[in-house]
């Protein structure tokens, strides 16, 4: 096991998985520049170790995070300003599944985190929402984006425009998180979600999910064209072929990411 | 009725019934039902008295998925990827002008569920089991799958579905919007062939426009989606007789 230490963020390797930890507790796991550099730096290291299959992310303390920085009183608003905090797209460009687990409220730059990762399991007591425009301002993190391509475009302005707060139960029903457990028990539920799809083929992972992301953005003729190439590639994996032996002979897989 | 080795094809008037018919391994998906099942889209596709088309299952399953026996016999990648677009059997289903309603029960695991999200209207039996299990075993879906997921239930939960191979029953399709209509085990033909039925009574070019219109329009800006609504409907006001 590896511990990277970060100042605001936990970064801890066990492969095939590795978890992030925000831990700006005293803020409420606000995402600073600190943080966002941190953040971007370990979704970076991430992204070079290719035994990492599987990625955690979950916020310290009772919140997963709340808020958003505001500007400082001395520095002019800007681009430049905005891009240092800008996070979420670093997250999702990640090749590996992303369980978020959603500990407490997501809220804000918070939720906007959360939205990039693939699969959401959040604790009963969490609230989420997007309250930015209650302040003036338009979330920019790709809560306008991500959002309506979630849950469909109604609750994504019901949520948007009225700056409303949900609770978990609302957000199962959304579709916003896929699961809903007792804070006590969330870890020990996204651990095994997490070994769950860790006994599946990490390559195949990692395909379904590239062709399910980038498919969304092609036509549906583009995408099956996608999908198809990929699974051309996958037929010179060892993994597939063991998947295809396993099954036949009634056990189960042993996949090595080959 | 004309006859193939894995599958019943039946016209009934206005009706095309295509069923699923290697029961003794669920309707697993092989080449040779591959290439029934492109010869008998092909004859529905060309037969102008066809106006809908009912796809099902005989036996205890509409489909548990593609025969995994058979795979690793293509000889060669270059063929194998060259086959996939000879025999576009998937794109034959999408480019059907006709309405198409898929009756599922059973088992619908894989390849059967894909199968049944390139349909119009997927009407399940209660007791049925559904799953992805692809990347379980180490593949990915290949009869359009991760396309047709996200693009039906949203596309977290799709994702979820593919990732970890978990069963869910009719009920979960229905609230994952897999499927609109669940009905009891022994009503489903009875309830997707009225379905069908009422389809095929309707004006082919009307239908045939409206599954264009919503298979395109998600694909066009709302502006240009919007243009071709208004054409497709200009079309076949003009198509009328007077």
């Amino acid at each position: 096991m590896v511990e990277v230490l970060y100042r605001l963020l936990e970064f801890r390797e066990e492969h095939p998985v590795a978890t992030l930890t925000l831990a700006n507790a005293g803020s409420g796991n606000r995402i600073d520049a600190v943080l966002a550099a941190e953040l971007r730096e370990a979704c970076r290291a991430v992204m070079d170790d290719e035994d990492i299959h599987l990625l955690i992310l979950t916020g310290s303390g009772e919140v997963f995070s709340v808020g958003r920085e505001t500007k400082q009183e001395d520095s002019a608003p800007g681009l430049d300003w905005m891009v240092q905090l800008q996070v979420a797209s670093t997250l999702a460009a990640l090749p590996i599944p992303i369980l978020v687990a959603v500990n407490g409220d997501a809220l804000d730059h918070g939720l906007e985190l959360a939205l990039a990762g693939d699969l959401r399991v959040a604790a009963s007591n969490a609230r989420l929402g997007l309250t930015d425009l209650s302040r003036g301002v338009l979330p920019w993190d790709g809560g306008t984006q991500r959002l309506p391509r979630l849950v469909g475009q109604a609750w994504a302005r019901d949520m948007i425009l009225t700056s409303r707060v949900i609770d978990a139960h609302q957000a199962l029903a959304l579709g916003l998180v896929n699961r809903v457990v007792e804070a006590d028990r969330l870890m020990a539920e996204v651990r095994q979600l997490a070994d769950t799809i860790l006994m599946g083929g990490p390559i195949a992972a990692r395909y379904a999910k590239e062709a399910l992301r980038k498919g969304m953005d092609l036509s549906l003729g583009q995408g099956l064209g996608l999908e198809a190439d990929l699974n051309v590639i996958l037929q010179s994996t060892a993994d597939r072929a063991e998947g295809i032996q396993s099954f036949l002979q009634k056990r189960q897989p042993k996949f090595t990411g080959r | 009725m004309s006859q193939f080795d894995t599958l019943l094809f039946d016209k009934d008037g206005a009706l095309g019934h295509i069923s699923l018919n290697r029961p003794r391994v669920l309707n697993a998906y092989n080449v040779q039902m591959r290439d029934d099942f492109s010869e008998a889209l092909a004859a529905v596709q060309d037969d102008p008295d066809v106006r809908a088309l009912l796809i099902s299952g005989q036996g205890r399953a509409f489909c548990a998925g593609a025969d995994l026996s058979e795979f690793g016999t293509a000889p060669s990648q270059v063929v194998a990827r060259r086959v996939r677009w000879d025999r576009d059997v998937w794109g034959q289903l999408l480019g059907l002008r006709v309405p198409v309603v898929v009756a599922i029960h059973g088992y619908c695991i894989g390849s059967g569920l894909e199968i049944a999200l390139l349909g119009d209207l997927r009407i399940a039996a209660q007791g049925t089991t559904f799953a992805m299990p692809e990347v379980q075993l180490g593949m990915v879906p290949a009869a359009g799958g991760s396309q047709t997921l996200p693009r039906n239930a949203n596309p977290s939960e799709a994702l979820e579905l593919l990732l970890t191979g978990r069963r869910f029953d009719a009920e979960e399709a229905l609230r994952l919007r897999l499927v609109t209509r669940v009905v009891p085990d022994e009503d489903l033909l009875e309830v997707a062939h009225k379905a069908a039925h009422d389809m095929a009574s309707l004006d082919r070019d009307v239908v045939a426009a409206a599954k264009s219109a919503m298979s395109r329009g998600p694909e066009l800006t709302l502006e240009d989606a919007l243009q071709m609504e208004t054409r497709l409907a200009v079309q076949s006001l003009q198509d009328q007789p007077p």
